[in-house]
């Protein structure tokens, strides 16, 4: 059990969000990237989130989260007329990667608002346990 | 988080070993009714060990996510925050023993 109480589960919620921030940063990379190892263009990445039960010493069980997955969208991606670019096709076509930009700014907002969420739940524990040891002042 | 784990049972124990031996201390015939038990100092120092083994935990990760191993910011703080409240409360229960100790010393005989 832990001096600062339900911080693992905070500290669970924290991993994911991060996890989930850095999957925007990579659609955003790759927002114009054509070409990947397993063929083809870009696919955006999504993350899942599943709960994950924290046993605690003296305590109720929580149920923490954790990143449950990380999938492709599968929604096909852009056709772009451009016969200079080398991955154009015949027809002078190129697929570009399916991330639209939009989409990843405001999952990029909600992931950091989650984050700064999580984060006020760890302050405020914190100044719980230490309004609990001011008791004896 | 699992080293961190340890502090209640050493403060409830610690709680118990306070209050065990003051009423007998209070009694008429107390000093020579107490057996030697593990005393104050052993509490203490299980506690002291406690605060450390946290601040440990929190060097580690503090310096896992320097060196670039985790990328776990917030686990480096949040472990450091544990540790100052945990150093906080080893604070306080010395605050209450010298308190009651200088209690004590000032009682009329």
């Amino acid at each position: 059990m832990n001096l600062i109480a339900g911080i693992d589960v905070t500290a669970g919620a924290l991993n994911a969000q991060k996890t989930r921030l850095d999957i925007v940063a990579q659609n955003i990379a790759n927002a114009q990237t054509t070409r990947t190892p397993e063929g083809g263009p870009y696919q955006r990445q999504v993350v899942s989130f599943e709960t994950e039960l924290v046993r605690r010493e003296g305590g109720a069980s929580l149920q923490s989260v954790k990143v449950g997955g990380i999938s492709a969208d599968k929604t096909p991606g852009q056709q772009v007329y451009n016969p200079q670019h080398p991955d154009a096709g015949p027809d002078g076509l190129v697929t570009m990667p399916n991330v639209n930009l939009a989409y990843e700014m405001v999952d990029l907002i909600t992931a950091s608002r989650a984050y700064e969420a999580n984060l006020s739940v760890v302050k405020n524990a914190r100044q719980m346990a230490m309004k609990a040891l001011d008791i004896g002042k | 988080m699992s080293p961190v784990g340890s502090i209640n049972p050493l403060a409830a124990s610690a709680l118990t070993r306070l209050d065990a031996p003051l009423p007998k201390v209070g009694l008429a015939n107390g000093p020579q009714a107490t057996p030697p038990t593990d005393g104050f100092g052993q509490v203490l120092d299980g506690l002291i060990a406690t605060v450390d083994g946290k601040q440990a935990t929190a060097q580690a990760l503090t310096r896992q996510v320097l060196l670039g191993d985790s990328g776990q910011l917030h686990q480096s703080v949040i472990a450091m925050q544990e540790a100052s409240v945990a150093f906080s409360m080893m604070v306080e229960v010395r605050n209450k023993l010298v308190e009651s100790y200088q209690e004590l010393m000032r009682m009329q005989v």
